[in-house]
Order: structure tokens, then C-alpha cells, then sequence
């Protein structure tokens, strides 16, 4: 595990409880705030078997790694059959994900398989869904910008998340709140041209960044590049999503969202 | 003699019939002057001579005043039905030459829906536009309540730089900034 350069935890500090982390996987920042009140030794479990979980994701997800069983399968050395339950799982969501998106959601958009879109987001839902399981019912994990949060913070309060400025960095454009979201956040300017309209094989111009609210991490976040994808009809497109709430902001600058859309101060 | 007048008459009689009654299909191959992907989104469904919109449709300017949607219709069209040529006029002749609007219904295409609205001069279609986009639906249920929020006369979107954040949607990368950000709270934490 070589990305894992970086761990950072703070347990149950001045007296608020829970705990946060920090690791470096899949390449990116990936976070863990638990705000249960529960025993330093239980939440230090939690955190390990969270990010087991994600590490083992990025072992047999991850497109850097030749070794990988994404890679494998992708070359023709590891046949369907004899694929994992959970690399067939992502395979079949990728696929109702493509249908879903009219193929603006394509993890073969690059020419080889690529489901780091879906992956990156399912496995912080699968990994929040495992957490309520097992009592820890008020968290936050945040995947290199892709979040679920369940509960309250452990201030008591609902979560708080802020939407990335497109054009900044270190600043917010929306904050929103909740107690059982997850928000996914597309965009065009951290990865450069890294969303493609797969069509044309070119960036579709007209959206700067767009954010998708729903139940699910991994479909948000494929729900919200997809739309990058299609420009400016990807507004109508979120519009008659059922079940999922976006912004988006516009090439010019504007900020548009669902009128439920969960925004606070 | 009076067998020859009656004959006479009968048959300019006729004659003007014939021409009255020519003219109006007129309009119709008017309509089929349109450029093909226009004319096919000119709703042929909103039917006979009752049309809705054959007088210029109260609805109309408000739609038309949403801007920049106007390049959405030209990829739209091979979605969208075709159907039978213009809104029909009524049959008789028109009585001037002024120019007057027709409205069609709203159309439903797969990312949105449109409207055309035909400008005629005489039995003459002079112009087509399609009118604001998105209109009707959802899309129309967007259009209208979804704010725009604007930072003063700039039009840029608002930065927030809200303190008291949980964490950030949306800094994918692992930025130097985000990763300073995220220890800095975990250290206020």
C-alpha cells in the first residue's frame, strides 16, 4: 500500500466525541468522521475495518496497478466467470449506469475499462451502509469529494457540507445540510478534460461543475459526471431525475439549483 | 338563345368556383416551403381550424423572453414527430396581407420540450422560431422556481467561505489546499 503515505486520526478530543481520520487511497483524500459517543477502542475498530474495506477496493479497482483484477479482466486474463462478486457487481452497475445516462456515463470511455466513476463513490456508500450496520449511525465519509453522511455531527447538529467553488479552491458556493445524504460533485477543473463527452470524445462545454443529491454515492457521482458530460441539456437531463436533487454551475458563472435542494447559511 | 346565356352563365359560374375553391390549398403547400426540420416540429396535432394559438398565443412572450436556449432545437429535431404540415387557417381566402403569428402546442422531445411559433404574411410563412427552451414539464417546473443567484451585477456564482463546515463536496483531487483545509479541522477538531 504505497499511497497510503499519509494517516492522520484524532480520537475523542476535548471532549467531543467520535473520531476522525484521514488516509490516501485510490489516489485520493479519503476521510472519516465518526460522531458516535462510543468507546475509543470500538470506534478505532470501525475506523481499520473502513478503511480495509476502501484499500481493498483500490487493490481490485485501481487502473494504476497492472495487477489489479480490473486490469486482469480488462487485458482478457480473468474470464467473467471468474471475476469477484464485487467486481461482477460493479460491472453490471456500470452497465445500468450507461443506460441510465443515455452512454454519457461510459467506463470504457478511455478505450479500456475504467470504472473508477462508480467505484470511488460506491465504495464510500458500501462503506457508510457497513457503518450503520454496525451501530456507528451518525458519520461522514468524504471520498476524495464524494460524501455520505448519515445522523448528526458530533456537535449534535445536522451535517453541514460544502459545495466546491468551481473557480476556488478554498472556497464554498452552497452549503448544504442533512442527515442522510449523499452528495456527489462533478467537475471540470480539477482533472482538466478528464470529463469527455463520450460521443465525441471531446469536453462538452456549458457546465463547470455539477453536484447530485440521492441515496446512493456511486450513482450520484455517475449521475453528476454524466451530466458534465452533456453540457448544458444535462440540466433538463437532471431535472427529470427521479429521486435525486442537483446545482450546477455554468460556464458563466451562474448557480442553479433544485428548488428542495437542502441549502442552508 | 336564353339556352346559350343560362349555358354561359352556368359556366362562369363554375369557373369562379373552381378558382375560389383553389385557392386555399395554398397555404398548406406554403407550409410545406419550410425547411424539413422546422416544418417538423410545426405540430400538425393541434389539429382543424380551432387551433390553439392561431391568434398569437397571450403565453408566447413571456416563454420567448428566456434567453440563450435558442441552440438546443436544431438537434433536437430528429426526436421529435413528424406530423402534417402547418397549423391549418380556415379555408377562405385571406383577407389581407398583414402578418399575423401562429403558435403551435408545446412538443415533447427527449431533453426538453419546444414550441414554434410561425410568422405568415398573407398565406406566406415569412418566419419560424422555436420559442423558449426548456418550456413545459419538469423543465418548466425548473425554469421557473429554480433560483439564480448572482453576486452582485457580475453574474458569478457566490463564494461562501463558510466556516463551521463538516467537509467539502466536490474537491476531488487531492489538492493542497483540501488536504491543508482537512488537517487544519482536523486539528481545530
Amino acid at each position: 500500500m504505497a499511497e497510503v503515505a499519509e494517516v492522520a486520526e484524532v480520537a475523542a478530543s476535548r471532549g467531543r466525541p467520535g473520531l476522525r481520520r484521514v488516509e490516501q487511497i485510490m489516489g485520493t483524500a479519503i476521510s472519516l468522521d465518526l460522531a458516535d459517543d462510543l468507546p475509543a477502542a470500538t470506534l478505532h475498530e470501525l475506523a481499520e475495518e473502513t478503511f480495509r474495506w476502501l484499500r481493498a477496493v483500490d487493490a481490485r479497482f485501481s487502473t494504476y496497478r497492472e495487477d489489479s483484477e480490473v486490469r486482469r479482466f480488462d487485458r482478457g486474463e480473468l474470464p467473467l466467470a471468474g471475476a469477484s462478486a464485487e467486481l461482477r457487481w460493479v460491472l453490471e452497475r456500470c452497465a445500468d449506469l450507461w443506460g441510465a445516462t443515455d452512454g454519457f456515463f461510459d467506463a470504457y470511455a478511455t478505450g479500456r475499462l475504467d470504472p473508477s466513476g462508480y467505484v470511488k463513490g460506491w465504495a464510500a456508500q458500501v462503506a457508510s451502509d457497513r457503518l450503520r450496520a454496525a451501530g456507528a449511525v451518525n458519520h461522514c465519509v468524504n471520498a476524495g469529494g464524494d460524501v455520505r453522511v448519515r445522523g448528526h455531527s458530533a456537535t449534535g447538529e445536522p451535517w453541514r457540507i460544502g459545495i466546491r467553488h468551481p473557480w476556488d479552491p478554498a472556497a464554498t458556493c452552497l452549503v448544504l445540510t442533512g442527515t442522510d445524504l449523499a452528495v456527489a460533485t462533478s467537475g471540470v477543473y480539477e482533472r482538466g478534460q478528464h470529463v469527455l463527452d463520450p460521443r465525441r470524445g471531446t469536453p462538452a462545454p456549458g457546465l463547470r461543475s455539477v453536484t447530485v443529491v440521492g441515496a446512493d454515492l456511486g450513482v450520484a457521482d455517475a449521475y453528476a459526471t454524466a451530466a458534465v458530460a452533456m453540457g448544458r441539456s444535462g440540466i433538463g437531463w437532471l431535472d427529470r431525475l427521479p429521486d435525486h436533487l442537483h446545482a450546477v454551475v455554468t460556464d458563466d458563472g451562474r448557480l442553479l439549483h433544485s428548488t428542495r435542494l437542502p441549502v442552508t447559511d | 338563345m336564353r339556352r346559350a346565356l343560362l349555358a354561359i352563365t352556368g359556366l362562369a359560374a363554375s369557373t369562379t368556383a373552381l378558382v375560389v375553391l383553389k385557392g386555399s390549398p395554398g397555404t398548406s403547400q406554403v407550409a410545406q416551403d419550410l425547411p424539413a426540420d422546422q416544418a417538423s416540429v410545426v405540430p400538425g396535432a393541434s389539429g382543424g381550424p380551432a387551433a390553439p394559438g392561431v391568434t398569437p398565443d397571450p403565453a408566447a412572450p413571456s416563454r420567448s423572453t428566456r434567453p440563450s436556449r435558442t441552440t438546443a432545437p436544431t438537434k433536437s429535431t430528429a426526436t421529435v414527430r413528424a406530423t402534417t404540415a402547418a397549423p391549418r387557417p380556415t379555408t377562405s381566402a385571406p383577407k389581407s396581407s398583414t402578418t399575423r403569428t401562429v403558435t403551435g402546442p408545446t412538443v415533447t422531445y427527449k431533453y426538453g420540450s419546444l414550441q414554434v411559433r410561425i410568422t405568415l404574411s398573407g398565406s406566406r410563412i415569412v418566419d419560424a422560431t422555436a420559442l423558449g427552451m426548456p418550456v413545459g414539464g419538469q423543465s418548466g417546473l425548473r425554469a421557473d422556481d429554480v433560483q439564480a443567484r448572482y453576486s452582485g451585477t457580475s453574474g458569478e456564482v457566490v463564494a461562501k467561505q463558510s466556516a463551521n463546515l463538516n467537509t467539502v463536496s466536490g474537491a476531488t483531487y487531492t489538492s493542497t489546499a483540501y488536504k491543508q483545509s482537512l488537517q487544519a479541522a482536523i486539528d481545530r477538531a
